[in-house]
């Protein structure tokens, strides 16, 4: 089986939020109930004039060891076999969100209005058609990137500061070079 | 509100006149279940229209509904890509609160709280009461009661406002890079407004913002310039996305970048680490060695550092790293600091001139011109008879600055002290295009001097606050239903067309400003809008002819079919700058400038405001990425990710004045008040509050914005054109953040 994950280069991110509303407008996803399937995360660090900003575009990072999967009572949540996606059964879901609960990655959501748990599907729709995700494929500085696991998984540090759940086996991994040195 | 089909079907009853909802149209099918095969769908090559760099996108249009939006590959703009406000263009689109038919007012009391009493009105009609207005105006009045308010128009609008002799003409430009613009072509002869990133060794960013933007084409120059191992520079008094970018960030006072740079300009001079090659051959250096030298030996590091709390040796350092680096580049162009303080004129000057020192003017790494097409305008198309001469006196004051009255735009920030002070009673009619009230410094103002007008037109796509103070309002068709040709000019080395293709059915009975324009131009100037064999201008034909002269197609259907045009010519840089000197140099020292009053070389000016004791704070103001200025915070999908404003404080002003995270707080500054939830942030100077722009939308009409936030520009200060002359702000600055503030909780 061939699957797939991101990488991440937050020093190229420019909170454009391309790879936010792509997914919204790709996936149709209910708008103004707080239902976000992809969303850049921002986190300051440090104290005035001494001050950074992160910033992480995040998702459901479709785990090698979903732990939504695991707890689910109903196994309404799979691994696609031709992909490896992380999906939700929406006909076998009976909403008791244990699911959202035990995500690392805060990537599930209860959508109130249409009554059903969400998430990002890794778009595999576009990718059965040879396409990118809608996220990956908009983003203007290519600081997230979509590809085969089998590369993705070896171009990056699975680790990122303030970044918790690796033990879920995320397909995400973070570029940490840093630029070269100004002159 | 929430967007559900349901919803809408509800918004669209709401809004009465607005719009009936029709159970087959585009919307509904928009809004139907998801079809995720998208079957029979295509893929149409078109152009961004949200802000002017109009990236390439590639629109799926299946049944005539525009499904999806993307990036379309190859474009030098967007390069493949779209920023968040772009890949959203459906929902600017398919907004419920879309302005549908022309509508008439019947309540003739006006203001923001007043109901029109809308009345839906055909084009006919619309349009032969307009043009009988205009023409019963400009009979008792003069052409100078007629104001246009307008985004920079398109060519059959220009010759419309020419053809009828328009004097008081507003253009988004005067708040945009007008004092840019202006600069330029006395320095270096024209438009160096393109930058060439991705090839620069050094870049210097004064209050340049346009990363936090998400301007695409600007944002991936800086990642491929730090790829590439330049190194940036960003003096800022807030920590922004373009900080994080950067490899330095500098805490800097607001509105005193202008004493850094004269330093920095004075140590590059005295220090002789300019580049001496381009200096020497390519600007007027030689001739006025001693003055420039005697002028600048006043601004030392020293000196800057107290103004600007930059310290003296960081000054000192990076205009030595920046004239070392053999290719530097100091942008300008636009908000954040072509249009903030009243001093931004000079400041754009030394921007100027660093840039001239570091000789990459039209130079790879520096600022270049743009390399593209020409596409003839209506006028070189079917050349006009002769225009009217304008007679009239401006309301705007802008026949005072003799800089800004060169160019055929005029003045923002003196408009409504001229309508209600200057010039009462001067301005009996008014036309707005897609222009919002929130883009003024003190709307109230602006909103008193719009309710002083006899007879006002609207023309827009949403009913924004000043479509609530038309008589008549027109509805604009907007970028995905109509068609055009789009040059590159922004990244701009060789030059690049795309077709701007309509992708989407019209929806209801919109129509463009070239419509309007020759349908008023038939009612009231019927001359100037014939073809030389006397048949009406058609505007798809007057597009085709564009095409053809351009050397892009045989006609729009043919460039259409490309989608893109190109050249990919080699670059050869420019010797020769039309700048008005004798010998076609660029200009440290402008002498037309001192010829019409200003200065030759740029002096130190403070901001207009600085900090008192009942206003002891900076107040400062952005247009955060996912929203472009006042215009798009209607759209569902950007308002869900940002729907209203706050008043940003740094923790330790917060703590000293006992605000909390998400409490009332009141804002006040010399001519308004503002109260909004605060939020603590460690980005922003402990001396400052920060206000996001675009919020603060009063329209009921507007589902998603109205009523949501507050207007940034309720605290700034509106000026007269004394004052602007009194400043020596003679590039026109707008001062659009030139104000000082005080906080307080709100229990």
């Amino acid at each position: 089986m061939e699957s797939y994950g991101w990488l991440l280069d937050p020093k190229r991110c420019i909170e454009c939020r391309a790879c936010e509303t792509a997914c919204k407008q790709w996936n149709r996803v209910d708008i103004g109930v707080g239902v976000r399937y992809r969303q850049v995360r921002m986190k300051e660090i440090g104290v005035f004039p001494n001050v950074r900003m992160q910033a992480l575009s995040m998702a459901c990072n479709h785990c090698d060891d979903p732990l939504c999967m695991k707890v689910c009572p109903v196994k309404a949540i799979t691994r696609r076999a031709q992909d490896g996606f992380v999906v939700i059964d929406q006909a076998k879901c009976v909403q008791c969100r244990q699911c959202a609960d035990f995500c690392p990655h805060q990537a599930i959501t209860w959508n109130a209005r249409a009554s059903r748990m969400e998430k990002c599907t890794g778009c595999f729709d576009r990718v059965e058609e040879g396409l990118q995700p809608a996220c990956a494929a908009l983003c203007p500085t290519g600081a997230l990137q979509w590809g085969k696991w089998s590369e993705i998984s070896g171009m990056g540090s699975p680790s990122w500061e303030g970044f918790v759940g690796e033990y879920t086996k995320p397909h995400l991994r973070f570029v940490t070079d840093p630029y070269p040195s100004g002159r | 509100m929430s967007l559900t089909r349901r919803n809408l079907f509800r918004l669209s009853g709401a809004a009465g006149l607005l719009g009936a909802a029709n159970p087959l149209s585009a919307f509904d099918q928009f809004f139907r279940a998801a079809d995720p095969t998208l079957a029979a769908s295509t893929k149409v090559t078109t152009c961004c229209g949200i802000c002017s760099p109009a990236c390439g996108l590639q629109a799926t249009v299946q049944d005539g509904v525009v499904r999806f939006i993307e990036g379309l590959p190859n474009d030098a703009h967007g390069e493949g890509h779209l920023c968040g406000k772009g890949a959203a263009g459906a929902q600017f689109l398919y907004d419920p609160d879309r302005l549908k038919y022309p509508m008439r007012r019947t309540n003739p009391k006006k203001g923001f709280g007043e109901d029109p009493g809308w009345e839906r009105i055909s084009w006919e009609q619309a349009l032969d009461t307009i043009a009988a207005k205009m023409k019963e105006t400009v009979d008792a009045y003069g052409t100078e009661s007629l104001l246009f308010v307008t985004l920079p128009s398109p060519d059959l609008w220009a010759r419309f406002m020419n053809a009828m002799g328009v004097v008081n003409r507003i253009d988004h430009i005067d708040v945009c890079f007008q004092t840019d613009r202006i600069v330029q072509r006395y320095t270096t002869g024209g438009k160096t407004w393109c930058n060439d990133f991705e090839n620069s060794k050094y870049i210097l960013l004064f209050g340049w913002d346009l990363v936090a933007k998400a301007k695409v084409v600007y944002a991936n120059g800086i990642v491929k310039a730090r790829g590439n191992g330049a190194k940036v520079v960003h003096f800022s008094p807030t920590y922004t996305t373009t900080s994080r970018m950067a490899s330095e960030w500098h805490n800097i006072n607001p509105g005193t970048d202008l004493a850094v740079a004269l330093a920095m300009i004075q140590v590059i001079l005295s220090e002789q680490l300019y580049n001496k090659e381009f200096v020497d051959n390519f600007t007027n250096f030689a001739q006025y060695e001693s003055q420039i030298r005697a002028h600048f030996a006043q601004y030392s590091p020293a000196w800057a550092a107290g103004i600007s709390g930059v310290p003296a040796a960081d000054i000192q350092r990076i205009a030595r790293e920046f004239a070392a680096s053999g290719g530097g580049i100091v942008p300008a162009h636009k908000k954040t600091l072509c249009a903030n303080y009243m001093n931004a004129t000079q400041l754009v000057h030394a921007i100027s001139i660093l840039n001239m020192l570091a000789g990459t003017i039209d130079r790879p790494g520096g600022r270049y011109f743009p390399r593209t097409y020409s596409v003839p305008g209506v006028d070189a198309v079917y050349p006009p008879p002769a225009y009217p001469p304008k007679s009239g006196r401006r309301v705007d004051g802008r026949d005072k600055l003799p800089l800004v009255q060169e160019t055929d735009t005029g003045l923002f920030s003196t408009l409504a002290d001229g309508m209600l002070n200057k010039f009462p009673d001067m301005i009996k009619f008014a036309f707005w295009n897609a222009y919002t009230i929130l883009a003024f410094p003190n709307p109230k103002t602006m909103e008193q001097a719009m309710a002083k007008v006899d007879f006002t037109v609207v023309m827009d796509f949403i009913p924004t606050d000043t479509v609530t103070m038309a008589d008549i309002v027109l509805p604009s068709a907007m970028y995905l239903e109509t068609s055009d040709v789009v040059v590159r000019d922004y990244n701009a080395k060789y030059p690049q067309a795309v077709a701007r293709a309509a992708v989407a059915t019209p929806i209801f009975e919109t129509r463009t400003a070239g419509y309007v324009a020759i349908e008023l131009g038939k009612r009231l100037c019927p001359d100037y809008f014939k073809t030389p064999d006397g048949a009406w201008i058609n505007p798809n034909t007057l597009l085709d002819e564009k095409v053809k002269r351009a050397g892009l197609g045989t006609n729009f259907a043919d460039f259409r079919a490309k989608g893109i045009v190109e050249n990919r010519a080699a670059f050869t840089p420019r010797t020769s700058f039309a700048t008005g000197d004798a010998n076609n140099k660029c200009q440290i020292y402008v002498p037309q400038f001192a010829a019409r009053g200003a200065e030759a070389l740029p002096l130190w000016h403070p901001k207009r405001e600085m900090p008192t004791e009942h206003y002891p704070l900076y107040y400062l103001t952005f247009i955060p990425g996912i929203h472009k200025r006042n215009t798009t915070q209607n759209n569902r999908i950007l308002n869900e990710i940002m729907p209203t404003n706050a008043a940003i404080l740094n923790p330790a002003l917060a703590a000293r004045l006992n605000i909390r995270e998400g409490q009332m707080v009141l804002v006040r500054s010399r001519v308004g008040q503002i109260g909004l939830p605060a939020h603590l942030s460690e980005t922003v100077r402990p001396d400052a509050v920060m206000v996001a722009h675009g919020f603060g939308h009063q329209s009921r009409l507007l589902g998603a914005a109205g009523g949501r936030g507050v207007r940034d520009g309720d605290l700034v200060p509106e000026a007269s054109i004394d004052d602007f002359v009194a400043a020596g702000n003679y590039g026109g600055a707008s001062c659009i953040m030139d104000a000082v503030c005080s906080v307080e909780p709100l229990s």
